[in-house]
């Protein structure tokens, strides 16, 4: 079977109204293995909202090729490729009741009356919008508006679903609320869902693998959890999730930090940085070797299950931690001392700048 | 006396300038006085009947001798220059509007500030440019010329109204429709045009009635033997002011406000 999306090396620079040019997609390839959930993450700017357009037809590559199904669609004007968006305004045809706006594609289609509105009733059944084929797009609240967006590009039964940043208008109960249900949904209708969006916590929640875009480029591919274990770079470490970043020397299979402790790393050797998850330091050290992290703590925030700490030390700087709420804390400004297992440590092939 | 209420004393008085004249014309389309107009004599309608070609006991000097039919001809033509020239221009002047707020080309500013440009412009030079402009390629004077000429300003007209409209409407509306499968002509007729229609309306109703209303440009270029309803009206006032007059005028006032609200009414119902 075909890949449903495969992008390869695609590139597009766009004119500045300055005149300089400004390149948003900087060779990206891309291949879907299966109807997946892939997340497109990356700071504004980086180029994943492009890449989406490419996807769906609004912006044509300067250079590289999309192909939906194992057929290139990289010439084809947006209404012919079988690809759906729900768009981050929803845009919503106003003038339209809700059963006309989730029929619209079906409409276009020329499908008669009796299957549209067999169809929209499914659409509303399946977003939880029952019976609300007559009320008015203005009658609607913003969670509603979402659902009608979501069932409006799934009843033409597209092969991809293109989502743009689609939560980021809802407050924070009915996002995390939209969030399951959309994962329930892709895993039920069985099709790829690509997912725009800047916000980390939602990309680890949802996907089932994660593209981190930054300055045109895909960063790294990969599952949520490989990402947040084994970043390839800084920018993709400090972009998902929180992290500490230390300075390391390596050689051989033994690496350092810069006041000589030392550690076992999997690497040839030069210069690199050891990351350090919050969750990765703890109180009481570790049976076996460990690392030894001495300093004072300045602020602690309790989050119910643990406590966030921030602790200044003399040869490290700053380090974040997230400990279990369970141990007693030190007073602020008193001395702390916090451990790290000293083994499967990862270390980036970059140095910090 | 506060500022307060020196602030309102001044709104009644402006409002009393502007209406009080138009309201007079109103009042006294129904005195019966034949010799002094401005003098109250009692309530007639004859004037309107004078108008619609009823017998009236009035005498020939008090009226204008001219026939009923000529006033129904210079109706007719006015009716069918703003019929035509409305239509022409709604349709030019909404594919400007569109061409100007969806494509990008250089020099788009001033495509649209020369859009503007004939509203601003006198209507004498407009008259004499135009006159000149059907002389020089040996067009006749008809009611052809009247309604190509006045579609020339009318035209920028419903570019502005449309323009406001359609830079209200998100463009993301025609992509998500493109998205969905409607190929750009079914976008335009299922999207973009019911978006728009308002403005449309709202233009083709200005340019009507301004049409109707024109004195200054179509004198220039209309001829003789096509007398619109402006032109009747300045003929007949040169042969002195009479109360028919009035009743003249209170009927087109009346048409006026009919078609506003015809547009008003037709806005209203689409919001809903």
């Amino acid at each position: 079977m075909p890949s449903p999306l495969e992008i390869v090396g695609a590139r597009k620079v766009f004119a500045t109204p300055e005149g300089g040019s400004m390149t948003a997609l900087d060779g990206v390839s891309l291949k879907l293995a299966s109807a997946e959930f892939v997340t497109l993450l990356g700071p504004s700017g980086c180029g994943k909202t492009t890449l989406l357009r490419t996807i769906s037809g609004f912006e044509t590559l300067d250079d590289g090729d999309v192909l939906i199904d194992g057929t290139a669609v990289t010439q084809m004007p947006a209404h012919r490729r079988p690809v759906n968006t729900v768009f981050q305004r929803y845009a919503l045809f106003g003038h339209m009741s809700v059963g006309r706006n989730v029929g619209y594609a079906l409409e276009i289609a020329g499908r008669d009356k009796r299957e549209i509105d067999t169809r929209v009733g499914e659409m509303l059944d399946l977003v939880g919008m029952s019976g609300m084929q007559q009320r008015s797009i203005a009658q609607l609240s913003g969670g509603q508006q979402q659902r009608v967006a979501l069932a409006r590009a799934l009843a033409g039964k597209p092969r991809l679903l293109l989502l743009d940043e689609p939560l980021s208008a809802l407050d924070k109960n009915l996002r995390q609320k939209m969030q399951q249900e959309l994962k329930a949904l892709q895993r039920e209708l069985g099709i790829g869902f690509i997912f725009v969006t800047h916000d980390q916590e939602e990309a680890l929640t949802m996907s089932d693998r994660i593209a981190v875009l930054a300055h045109g480029r895909i960063q790294q591919i990969g599952t949520p959890g490989a990402l947040y274990r084994t970043p390839a770079n800084l920018f993709t470490a400090d972009f998902l999730g929180e992290s500490n970043l230390l300075p390391a020397e390596v050689s051989g299979t033994a690496a350092r930090l810069r006041d000589g402790q030392g550690f076992a790393a999997a690497r040839r050797g030069g210069p690199a940085t050891l990351l350090l998850r919050p969750e990765a330091l703890c109180l009481r050290a570790p049976n076996g070797p460990a690392l030894r992290f001495d300093g004072t703590l300045r602020e602690t925030f309790y989050t119910g299950t643990d406590h966030q700490v921030v602790l200044d030390t003399a040869g490290h700087g700053t380090l974040r931690a997230l400990l279990r709420a369970d141990g007693a804390l030190p007073d602020i400004g008193a001395a702390m001392t916090l451990y790290a297992d000293a083994q499967g440590l990862h270390l980036i092939d970059e140095v910090l700048p | 006396m506060s500022l307060r209420r020196l602030l309102s004393l001044y709104g009644l008085l402006f409002l009393a300038f502007v209406y009080a004249p138009i309201l007079l014309v109103v009042i006294y389309s129904f005195n019966a006085n034949t010799l002094n107009m401005m003098i109250w004599d009692g309530f007639t309608l004859d004037w309107y009947r004078q108008i619609f070609g009823m017998k009236t006991d009035l005498a020939d000097n008090a009226t204008y001798v001219d026939s009923t039919r000529q006033l129904y001809g210079a109706v007719r033509t006015s009716l069918i220059v703003a019929l035509s020239t409305s239509v022409l221009s709604t349709v030019f002047g909404t594919a400007l509007a569109l061409a100007v707020a969806r494509y990008r080309f250089r020099l788009a500013p001033m495509y649209r500030a020369l859009m503007m440009l004939p509203m601003i412009m006198p209507d004498i030079v407009l008259g004499i440019a135009l006159l000149i402009f059907f002389i020089t390629i040996g067009m006749n004077l008809s009611m052809l010329t009247i309604i190509i000429g006045q579609s020339t300003f009318l035209v920028s007209y419903v570019f502005v109204t449309v323009s406001a409209r359609l830079a209200q409407s998100d463009p993301g509306l025609e992509e998500a429709s493109a998205d969905l499968g409607a190929s750009p002509a079914q976008t335009f007729r299922k999207i973009t045009l019911p978006t728009i229609a308002p403005g449309i309306l709202c233009g083709w109703l200005l340019a009507f009635i301004i049409s109707m209303d024109d004195l200054v440009i179509t004198y220039f270029i209309a001829g003789t033997g096509n007398t619109t309803l402006p032109i009747h009206i300045w003929g007949m006032l040169r042969r002195g002011i009479k109360p028919e007059i009035n009743a003249i005028a209170t009927l087109m006032l009346l048409f006026t406000l009919l078609i506003a609200a015809i547009g008003l009414y037709l806005r209203s119902r689409r919001q809903t």
